[in-house]
């Protein structure tokens, strides 16, 4: 882990977009503004997600089928790692994170104190207040689950934003397809030995992610998933 | 001989025929799913047999036995193809992930 000054066109903002055409341009036209090179999955969508990708700034990929978020997400990440990316930022598509959050998570990379950057909803007062009663006890029994199954004790659980070096970027390999990657990463930075810090980040809960978003159910499925890779691998 | 063994055997060769026509593997798989057919075919012919093997185990009757072990063999064959499953998903992410690399489209430079 280095300090280092990294210019905003070597930070790529990966984002992993399934059915995401009604809002996918709003969500990216932010994040352009920015300076950021960006970075578009899309994930076999069956909308118009992927030309409403064109004519505004970024890279886009797409999958010939949908494979889940996480196989985007790896699919992204490995693209910007080969375009010389310095940094990586996992950003989801669906308009529930806050752009005005990304140096938050960059900071303690950059100032050489992580090489993974997880965001929280649940360290400032104002984004802990914003979450759903329902959610939190979802998100807390998350937060139960990955310490379980990792040894890692977070704050928050299954947010989308994070950040991470180059390096990490390069050693951590998704192999979960679906939503257990948020688990998966975790165990990753366990095994690789990588320093992890969390940053706060604001989730909009808007009526369109709240839809979007995980269902209860697929914390169940989660779980399976990653029981079974345990036995299987 | 009794209706049902005649059915079971013809089940049995039919099994047989399907398989070494359709599936051609390796010898190995071939000899081995021959003897399991020679097994069963044995087994149905003299279940006495089983029931003999069955006893000795310490199960009660032959039809138990086959029960037992058939249930074993299942859940074996399951957690094979799970796996073998799962390896395909992977090598097919792998396939769209370097097809979605191939046609990547980089914003146009202004």
């Amino acid at each position: 882990m280095l300090k280092k000054r990294v210019s905003h066109s070597a930070i790529f903002v990966t984002v992993a977009a399934h059915n995401e055409g009604r809002i996918i341009r709003s969500v990216l036209r932010p994040l352009v503004a920015l300076g950021y090179s960006i970075v578009v999955v899309d994930d076999g969508s069956t909308d118009n997600t992927w030309r409403q990708l064109s004519g505004l700034g970024v890279h886009r990929l797409r999958h010939p089928f949908n494979l889940g978020q996480g196989a985007a997400l790896q699919t992204a990440v490995g693209y910007a790692v080969e375009q010389g990316a310095q940094a990586v930022v996992h950003f989801d598509a669906d308009g529930q994170h806050s752009p005005e959050d990304i140096p938050g998570l960059l900071a303690p990379m950059l100032a050489g104190r992580a090489d993974v950057v997880l965001g929280s909803r649940f360290l400032r007062k104002e984004d802990r207040q914003a979450v759903p009663a329902s959610r939190r006890l979802l998100l807390k029994g998350a937060v139960l689950v990955n310490w379980l199954l990792t040894g890692l004790w977070l704050t928050d659980a299954h947010n989308g934003a994070r950040a991470l070096s180059r390096r990490a970027a390069q050693r951590i390999v998704l192999r979960e397809n679906g939503f257990a990657h948020a688990t998966e990463i975790l165990q990753q930075i366990r095994s690789l030995g990588l320093h992890f810090a969390e940053a706060p980040t604001r989730i909009r809960y808007t009526e369109y992610s709240l839809k979007k978003g995980q269902r209860f159910l697929h914390a169940f499925d989660v779980f399976v998933d990653l029981i079974i890779k345990r036995l299987l691998r | 001989m009794r209706p049902i063994q005649l059915v079971l055997i013809l089940f049995a060769a039919g099994f047989v025929l399907f398989y070494f026509n359709r599936l051609r593997s390796r010898l190995l798989d071939r000899l081995l799913f021959f003897v399991l057919a020679v097994l069963a075919v044995v087994m149905v012919l003299q279940p006495d047999w089983a029931t003999g093997v069955a006893e000795f185990l310490g199960v009660g009757r032959g039809a138990d036995l086959l029960v037992y072990l058939g249930f074993s063999g299942l859940a074996f064959l399951w957690l094979g193809l799970y796996a073998r499953q799962r390896e395909m998903d992977m090598r097919l992410t792998e396939l769209a992930r370097r097809l979605a690399k191939l046609g990547a489209e980089k914003p146009k430079k202004k």
